[in-house]
């Protein structure tokens, strides 16, 4: 057990490092023992380091002895161990490790952190596409004994390949509003009342009363632009209490959220989301195309498309597709998920992109702070973004005026002493602004084309869900 | 479709003039046909045969031997299996099943209309109404079968055409 007992003057090569440059080198190399196979006077080890794994021989000679060969077979799965070797060029190509080219001929071999022998879940059977599954009759693990075991679920390549393309979403998103001069902000997340709507909140008490964990960083975003910081975004959790057991809900997830004030047209801030969606997109496609190539071993799906610049429809020409398609639906009426669905084939079929806007949408289907369709009331400012066929971003301009603002909120029968605050916030000068939000879980289940919000959230929370 | 609604949707579609009137018989509403010279004519397809007899166009009963053992066929499986059934499953395993059958056929009988697909086209008409798009595409053949049936003149009068979308959106075809 390492405890910090001396300091070796000692380089540890990375797996991924090791290469035919290195042929011939002794190397001092810390992984995971993937599996260990004894044949006669040799014992065959696959060592893990991340995505990377390379094929090590321990064999009975100068460097090893018949007991030590031994020993190494007998390393549990999945433990720790620091190996010392010679870097030796292969003759064939090694096909079923990362590193093809080298093998690595071991004098000595150290266990840092032993595990226990049996593994909830086998790293093989979690990599296993679902259709090798079923045609070979060999294991697949589920979700759900994924998500019990996590710590050993996200050991494996795929799940590596997805949290940090996730994590290039973050620094994308940050990096691309940062350059066209957005400034970052962080917004509280226990407030005194629900900013969307009560139905879908969690309270928490607070000392003596109740508070409430904010359901979108919308109100602070907003006054914000009111106090004259004219361009911020933010990265922070929301918290939506729905009992929505479906494959992109989650209860708290990380929302990206941006808000802008605007000259003269809210398509200003419209067109800015999109190109910055559209640069994390170009960005994630230069970036991580070895972790695309990853997570589509396991989840083979097409390369994600999209235009430049983003094709941006109507809803009005959104529901003339649909009712082409011989949907039936209403002028006023909101996209349902399997409507939605369909426009994204149609949409593909048609123009050839997996992102685009629906701008306009009807009001009647839109939150009472969506400012109003200027030339048709029954229109609003507002746009959803989609990717695969899955919304997304849901974005407006608001409402700056406080009278407007009243007049809406009674429309909707909101009690006004409940967002008091939030009109007065507008009360003193306020500039005209737009925004939207989206979800980073979602973004990263659609660009890589998975199916399930939890294969894109670390540890997942939803209706069912609250550990690991 | 009640049997009596379809047979006066027969009539027209084989340019009959004369509506006549049916009765049923029995908890299933089999249709009767009471003659002016014979006995009465019980069932759904005994009844259409004679309605095409009586409207001069035999040649949709299939013009071989062996075409007008498969007009028969296909009318008994549409009474036997279309109307029996209503489940949504069973409608899917038929449906597979005629999509195959349907891959190297223009028409049931092969190259030729008959009033097998006349009456494949009404037995069906109210479960190819629900079908999604997806669907649709995935029972390709019967899709393009319904929709040639469905336009010919005369054949689907009131009832609501259906939309098969020309391009494919699920397959990957891109």
């Amino acid at each position: 057990m390492i405890q910090s007992q001396e300091k070796p003057d000692r380089v540890l090569v990375r797996v991924r490092d090791l290469t035919i440059q290195k042929a011939d080198e002794v190397v001092w190399v810390r992984a995971r023992v993937h599996t260990s196979r004894a044949k006669g006077k040799q014992c065959f080890l696959v060592l893990r380091q991340q995505q990377f794994n390379v094929q090590a021989l321990v064999a009975v000679g100068d460097h090893a002895s018949k007991q030590m060969v031994k020993f190494a077979a007998n390393i549990n799965k999945e433990s720790i161990v620091d190996v010392e070797g010679v870097v030796r060029k292969v003759n064939q190509k090694i096909g079923s490790c990362t590193q093809q080219d080298v093998e690595l001929h071991v004098q000595k071999i150290y266990v840092i952190s032993l595990a226990e022998p049996r593994l909830p879940l086998q790293l093989d059977d979690a990599v296993r596409p679902e259709a090798e599954g079923e045609e070979e009759g060999r294991a697949t693990v589920n979700q759900d004994t994924r998500l019990d075991n996590r710590v050993i679920d996200l050991r494996t390549s795929t799940s590596q390949a997805v949290f940090r393309l996730q994590s290039g979403i973050c620094h994308l998103f940050r990096e691309t509003l940062i350059n066209k001069g957005f400034v970052e902000i962080q917004t509280p997340k226990i407030i005194s009342a629900a900013s969307e709507g009560g139905a879908n909140v969690f309270t928490v008490s607070y000392f003596k009363n109740n508070a409430y964990l904010a359901q979108s960083p919308q109100l602070y975003k907003q006054m914000c632009i009111c106090a004259d910081f004219e361009k911020v975004f933010c990265i922070g959790p929301v918290f939506r209490a729905e009992d929505s057991n479906t494959h992109r809900h989650l209860t708290e997830f990380v929302g990206l959220d941006i808000e802008m004030a605007f000259n003269y047209h809210y398509h200003e801030v419209m067109e800015e989301i999109a190109d910055t969606m559209v640069q994390i997109f170009k960005g994630l496609q230069e970036r991580f195309q070895t972790e695309i190539q990853t997570v589509n071993k396991q989840f083979p799906c097409e390369p994600f498309k999209f235009l430049e610049p983003t094709l941006r429809l109507e809803y009005c020409e959104a529901l003339a597709m649909l009712r082409e398609a011989g949907v039936e639906m209403g002028d006023e009426d909101d996209l349902s998920t399997p409507n939605e669905k369909l426009l994204g084939h149609l949409v593909k079929e048609k123009y050839d992109t997996d992102f685009y806007i629906l701008d306009k949408y009807p009001l009647a289907v839109r939150p009472f702070y969506t400012m109003p369709d200027p030339r048709n009331p029954k229109q609003s400012n507002s746009y959803d973004m989609f990717m695969r066929g899955e919304e997304i971003l849901s974005g407006a301009q608001r409402i700056h005026d406080p009278q407007l603002l009243t007049e809406r909120a009674l429309h909707h029968g909101i009690d006004l002493e409940k967002i008091k605050a939030y009109i007065d916030s507008f009360c003193f000068g306020a500039p005209p602004h737009a925004g939207g939000g989206i979800g980073l879980e979602r973004v990263t289940m659609l660009f890589l084309g998975l199916h399930n919000v939890r294969q894109t959230s670390m540890f997942p929370r939803d209706p069912k869900r609250l550990t690991p | 479709m009640a049997a009596a609604a379809e047979l006066s949707l027969l009539e027209k579609s084989l340019g009959l003039s004369k509506g006549n009137k049916y009765s049923a018989q029995g908890e299933r509403q089999i249709p009767v046909l009471q003659t002016n010279n014979g006995p009465s004519l019980t069932g759904l397809t005994t009844i259409a045969a004679h309605l095409v007899k009586q409207a001069n166009k035999e040649y949709l009963l299939g013009s071989t031997a062996e075409e007008k053992a498969i007009v028969q066929q296909w009318l008994e499986y549409r009474v036997t299996q279309i109307d029996g059934h209503s489940s949504k499953n069973d409608i899917h395993t038929l449906l597979k099943d005629l999509n195959s059958y349907l891959e190297d056929k223009v028409y049931l009988t092969g190259y030729n209309f008959t009033l097998a697909d006349i009456l494949l086209y009404y037995g069906l008409h109210r479960f190819i109404v629900d079908l999604t798009v997806q669907e649709k595409e995935k029972y390709l053949n019967v899709s393009r079968w319904f929709c040639h049936i469905q336009h010919y003149p005369g054949i689907r009068q009131h009832l609501s055409s259906v939309v098969f979308i020309k391009n494919r959106l699920y397959t990957n075809s891109h």
